[in-house]
């Protein structure tokens, strides 16, 4: 069970919205995966192949935001994952609904969980004409797990077996760990071309759906001759190939692939990746005709795209969601009515409206709308803004006294827009005199609450992995959390429903768990985001789902 | 004495046919004089006794769902992103920004006449070492420069800004003054002041200073509205002021965003600080008209 | 001659300085770059220190900024945090915003100093009223207002420039952003030229050589306007290297991939070496470009020379 915690709470909570793109908010992208559904992990249904649609030689254009890096082991960054899904086809993909369709590989099987077959669809080559064999993925994971390389993804392969040596420990009392004897995974066995087994340090059921996640991309052996050449421009088996080089800062390039064998060719001729700085500015050009298509409309700016797109504004739910943490290891917070008057106190539908201009949810729920399990409502009256309650409840807890600060990072200003109507709503539903913002910069905000320097409450996001409960409840809520708040009846729930039988059987344990800590209310929730997308007159076919932008299915027109 | 009619400066300044009391008098007949002077004085009262003009404090009875909402019967200003009356928030944003901006450019101004006067006046390796601290400041790009400051410190106020602003703006001043001192003191007053006896302090401030100060005074009173202006462009790039404090920086800050569905957020900050920069802009200018014995 | 080679031995403690300066304040920055960089992963020791050593964290500050320096000059200038290096990622992006500050210069020097001429010699006229008016507007207004309204306007409703980006070149996607750029400085060189000219026009030596016949425009252009220069050139050469760094806001306004926006970020993720990449070439830039002024102010005011 720790095992699938250490393996997801990598992927990244926040890191891809509090880490490089400082200047921008990164949409709210699941990254990963998917439901844990299907954890037959036989060969799922086939997807339809692309019908005779016209490939079109036309170009059109998708504004991005500058990606860290390109080689799919070595980035995270939702802005790299959406051109590498253009570029990869991965052994498995998430659908629109969430489920779980094979792609790349043929089927992902296992008897014991613990040994897993992975069989490669035939025929599939590289964009440099290399077939894509066992091998290519063996290569890929075998490089992004090797530790001195210092790749990104090197997490996900923590439960494949071999992996420790890889990543030797530093020896007591030094912090130089000694360089891998091996480089090689003990568990990756490639059995002939299209099979490759991998077996893991234990069993684990959800195996299959994390191979949707980019960093379990196959890479040609060509990639392996100048890594750093292959960063700028990767080689792919996917239905685009790079056209040119990655121009930082500018542009990327991708063309139709005339080579592809697999379910989705392009339809269109070209994807011109256009860098911005701002999603303001990419919007500007978006209205002048600039760009074809953008996945973050500047929530100020939504209600004006709306009136302007029409049919062309794509407002896609997301997994992402806002919340306010309470260091509840400070005594100040150690109440529980305290933090449920907190939570009372704020208008959440009103902050929603003025700040998001009404584009994202209210919630009363500690998981987002798309994920199963969810019950709308689970927090009942703790998360419903009622100022008597609140200031009763409030005064009933011994209120406060001293000096509040609140917590957020500077990476968007809308967080300080937030924050001050939370501030403003404290002040004046509960009394609270003296608040002050602690804008941390975001390149220290992450570790600050980590280290539990956070003397007040803080703004948490959290990125959805994957659309199961667990995904939310155990790393935010689980041992070692931000907020220094432990209960055994939380966790005890959590483990039970990591060890159900199925999906199906874990939910029930799940919701316990979010009510004992809904109950305890160490953490509120506010709001889930919604990602608002536009496009131009020129591309038809958009199809952007929580998963994935489908840029293979867009027609120029 | 000779000196004292070479410039006529001194102990005796308001009396009549003085310098400074024949400034006056051209002055006291020049309405944009007056207009400025009565603009400031509301700026400046409404900085130090915000109470005067509006019952509310600082984000004090906001309601947010009233967000945005443009003027209406009970409030004239409309309301914020915040549901705050606006007209209450843009009375007290006035103290920041006119304190900042008249901080940082006494202050510069300051430094600068000293330095500028020493550098230029005694040349030489004093000048050398001037010139070149004045450099090594000056290489420093504003906004750059107070981006790193400010987030290297992060829990900074009013001070702290004005403090970040006053290291990173006194050089231009300093540069601007050195090369007017050193286009005076070859004059042929200074040489006749200096050959009556006059010792470099008097010669430094009573004969060079009033000749060299003009172009200095102009940049000063520019300067003025150079801070609140750059003090605006670092609330909008997130680095400057933040809750609780309040500026017409930080109100245009969050305006941008909305400028086009909602004006009144943008008009009314801008208009305060167009006035309030106006003022001290036409005020440099007419006092100086009215002070540069060479203009008259 | 050996006026100038004074000029350049001083400027070289000032680079030192300033860079140094600057390193340190970056250095002085909170937070770990790396820890940020992985955001809310569980970074291992192992791999934390691997990348640290990658970057030369842990060495003391001052053997950082040593071997730095050491690398600059050969040309190395180290790499991102993402892996690539320095040269190259200024490389591209000097060239945009070299040819931003270079159109906002311009407008500021032709557009400026004809306004202040046409001012300061009509002194009260209309024009010169104008000119007052516009120039304390825009100097009232934050530039990132004047920006982004340019933008709406002139760009997206009128459609007389692009809206964003470099696509089309110079100078046709330089021009909006240029004028914006330069609109402030513009104010002041119109605005001193202006203050210059009236107490020129009125010196002692204007009206001698008026006196001894000359005709107006010959005094006016000879002599008045030459020495009215002086402190407008100081300002133009001062405000060339202003311009360069305040291409921070106009930058991210029009999405020019420029210095600006990358010095920003680097800021806040703490990419030393690109910071100080950047404010190395800055006073670099800012060096010539004072050693010219000194120089040229030595045409335009012949005292200077002998001092």
């Amino acid at each position: 069970m720790s095992r699938l915690v250490s393996l997801f709470t990598l992927s990244g909570n926040t890191p891809r919205e509090e880490h490089v793109t400082v200047l921008t908010r990164i949409r709210g992208f699941a990254v990963l995966l998917a439901t844990a559904l299907a954890v037959s992990a036989c060969g799922g249904s086939e997807p339809p192949a692309a019908g005779g649609g016209q490939p079109g030689a036309k170009e059109f254009s998708v504004a991005l935001t500058e990606p860290d890096h390109l080689t799919p082991g070595n980035t995270s960054s939702s802005y790299s994952i959406t051109v590498l899904q253009a570029l990869f086809d991965l052994p498995v993909v998430i659908d629109a609904k969430g489920q779980p369709q094979m792609r790349a590989a043929e089927s992902v099987t296992s008897e014991d969980q613990k040994v897993w077959t992975i069989k490669i669809k035939p025929g599939q080559k590289f964009h440099n004409g290399e077939p894509v064999t066992a091998e290519s993925f063996a290569d890929a994971w075998n490089a992004a797990a090797y530790g001195p390389n210092a790749w990104t993804n090197n997490y996900y392969f923590e439960n494949i077996e071999g992996y420790d040596k890889l990543n030797p420990e530093a020896p007591e009392g030094s912090e130089e760990a000694p360089k891998p004897t091996v480089d090689k995974l003990s568990g990756l066995k490639v059995v002939d071309p299209n099979t490759l087994q991998v077996t893991l340090t234990g069993p684990f059921s959800q195996f299959p759906i994390t191979l949707a996640y980019t960093g379990f991309a196959p890479m040609p052996k060509a990639a392996f001759a100048d890594l750093a050449a292959y960063d700028i421009k990767p080689i792919g088996n996917g239905p685009f190939a790079l056209d040119g080089t990655w121009v930082r800062n500018r542009q990327i390039k991708v063309k139709k692939f005339e080579g592809y064998a697999g379910p989705r060719p392009a339809k269109s001729g070209s994807i011109n990746f256009k860098i911005y700085e701002s999603r303001d500015t990419a919007y500007v050009d978006l209205r002048a005709g600039k760009v074809d298509l953008i996945q973050t409309i500047p929530p100020a700016s939504a209600p004006e795209a709306k009136k302007l797109l029409g049919d062309r504004f794509v407002a896609t739910p997301s997994g992402t969601m806002d919340y306010l943490g309470f260091p509840v290891f400070d005594k100040r917070f150690a109440s529980a009515d305290l933090r449920r008057a907190i939570s009372m106190a704020i208008d959440r539908q009103a902050i929603v409206d003025a700040v998001f201009n009404g584009a994202f949810k209210p919630m009363s729920s500690l998981v987002a709308p798309l994920v199963p399990g969810y019950r709308e409502g689970a927090c009942g009256e703790a998360c419903v803004y009622d100022v008597a309650k609140a200031k009763a409840l409030f005064d009933k807890a011994g209120g406060f006294s001293g000096t509040m600060n609140l917590y957020f990072s500077n990476a968007d200003p809308s967080y300080e827009q937030w924050m001050t109507a939370v501030a403003n709503q404290l002040k004046d539903n509960l009394g609270i005199a003296d608040i002050q913002f602690r804008k941390v910069p975001a390149a220290d905000y992450l570790s600050t609450l980590r280290e539990h320097k956070q003397d007040g409450p803080y703004r948490n996001n959290w990125v959805m992995d994957y659309p199961s409960p667990q995904n939310y409840l155990q790393p935010m809520w689980g041992e070692g959390n931000r907020m220094g708040w432990e209960s055994k009846e939380f966790n005890d729930l959590i483990a039970q429903a990591n060890s159900a039988a199925g999906m199906e059987a874990s939910i029930p344990l799940y919701q316990q768990a979010e009510d004992v800590a809904l109950r305890e209310m160490p953490m509120a929730p506010l709001w889930n985001w919604q990602d608002q997308g536009g496009y131009s007159d020129k591309i038809t076919g958009v199809q952007i789902d929580a998963y994935s932008p489908n840029l293979d299915l867009i027609t120029v027109k | 004495m000779l000196e004292a009619q070479i410039a006529e400066t001194g102990a005796d300044r308001m009396k009549p046919g003085s310098l400074w009391y024949d400034a006056w008098l051209e002055l006291r007949g020049r309405v944009i004089f007056w207009l400025s002077a009565v603009i400031l004085v509301v700026a400046v009262v409404m900085a130090a006794f915000p109470g005067l003009f509006t019952g509310l404090g600082p984000y004090e009875r906001c309601n947010l769902r009233l967000f945005r909402k443009g003027p209406d019967g009970v409030a004239v200003f409309g309301y914020d992103t915040q549901g705050c009356e606006y007209w209450s928030q843009i009375v007290h944003g006035t103290r920041a920004s006119v304190m900042i901006g008249i901080a940082v450019t006494v202050f510069a101004l300051l430094i600068s006449i000293v330095l500028g006067l020493l550098a230029g006046y005694y040349g030489g390796w004093l000048d050398a070492v001037i010139s070149r601290l004045t450099d090594v400041f000056f290489g420093i790009p504003f906004v750059l420069g107070a981006t790193v400051i400010l987030i290297a410190f992060p829990r900074h106020g009013i001070w702290a800004m004005t403090l970040a602003l006053v290291v990173l703006g006194w050089t231009t001043m300093t540069r601007l003054m050195r090369a007017q001192v050193i286009a005076v003191r070859d004059m042929d007053f200074v040489a006749a002041a200096r050959m009556l006896g006059a010792n470099d302090r008097r010669i430094m401030f009573k004969h060079i200073l009033p000749n060299a100060i003009a172009p200095v005074f102009v940049v000063a009173m520019l300067n003025v509205g150079n801070v609140i202006a750059g003090e605006a462009t670092l609330d909008y790039l997130g680095v400057g002021l933040q809750y609780p404090d309040v500026s017409w920086g930080l109100q245009l800050n969050v305006a941008q965003s909305y400028f086009a569905e909602n004006p009144h957020l943008l008009v009314f900050p801008s208009l305060f600080l167009t006035a309030t920069v106006l003022s001290f802009l036409l005020l440099g200018d007419v006092v100086r008209d009215a002070l540069d014995p060479k203009l008259r | 001659m050996r006026y100038t080679i004074q000029r350049l031995l001083q400027a070289v403690p000032v680079f030192f300085a300033t860079t140094f300066l600057i390193y340190a304040m970056v250095f002085a920055l909170p937070g770990d770059p790396i820890v940020a960089l992985a955001g809310d992963k569980p970074l291992s020791p192992e791999l934390l220190h691997t990348l640290r050593e990658r970057y030369h964290l842990n060495d003391p500050l001052l053997v950082q900024y040593g071997r730095y320096m050491l690398n600059a000059v050969q040309g190395d200038l180290g790499q991102t945090f993402t892996g690539q290096p320095v040269s190259e990622l200024l490389q591209g992006r000097w060239a945009v915003t070299a040819q931003l500050a270079v159109t906002a210069w311009i407008f500021e020097l032709v557009v400026g100093i004809g306004l202040g001429v046409i001012a300061g010699l009509r002194r009260g006229g209309i024009a010169d009223t104008a000119v007052l008016a516009g120039t304390t507007f825009v100097i009232a207004v934050p530039v990132f207002v004047v920006g982004y309204t340019a933008q709406i306007l002139l760009g997206l409703n009128l459609a007389l420039f692009p809206t964003a980006g470099v696509d089309e070149g110079w100078p046709v996607s330089y021009l909006l952003p240029g004028m914006v750029l330069g609109s402030f400085g513009l104010a002041y060189v119109a605005r001193l030229t202006r203050t210059s000219l009236i107490e020129n026009v009125r010196a002692d030596y204007v009206r001698t050589a008026r006196a001894k016949g000359l005709r107006r425009r010959r005094v006016i252009g000879r002599h008045a306007l030459r020495n009215s220069l002086i402190p407008v050139v100081t300002f133009l050469g001062v405000d060339f290297g202003n311009l360069m760094a305040g291409a921070i806001v106009t930058e991210g306004i029009f999405n020019l991939p420029g210095i600006g926006q990358q010095v920003f970020q680097s800021i806040q993720l703490q990419e030393g070496p690109v910071v100080v990449g950047i404010v190395t070439m800055l006073v670099m830039i800012f060096i010539v470009v004072n050693l010219l002024v000194d120089l040229l102010y030595g045409v335009l005011d012949p005292r200077i020379r002998r001092a």
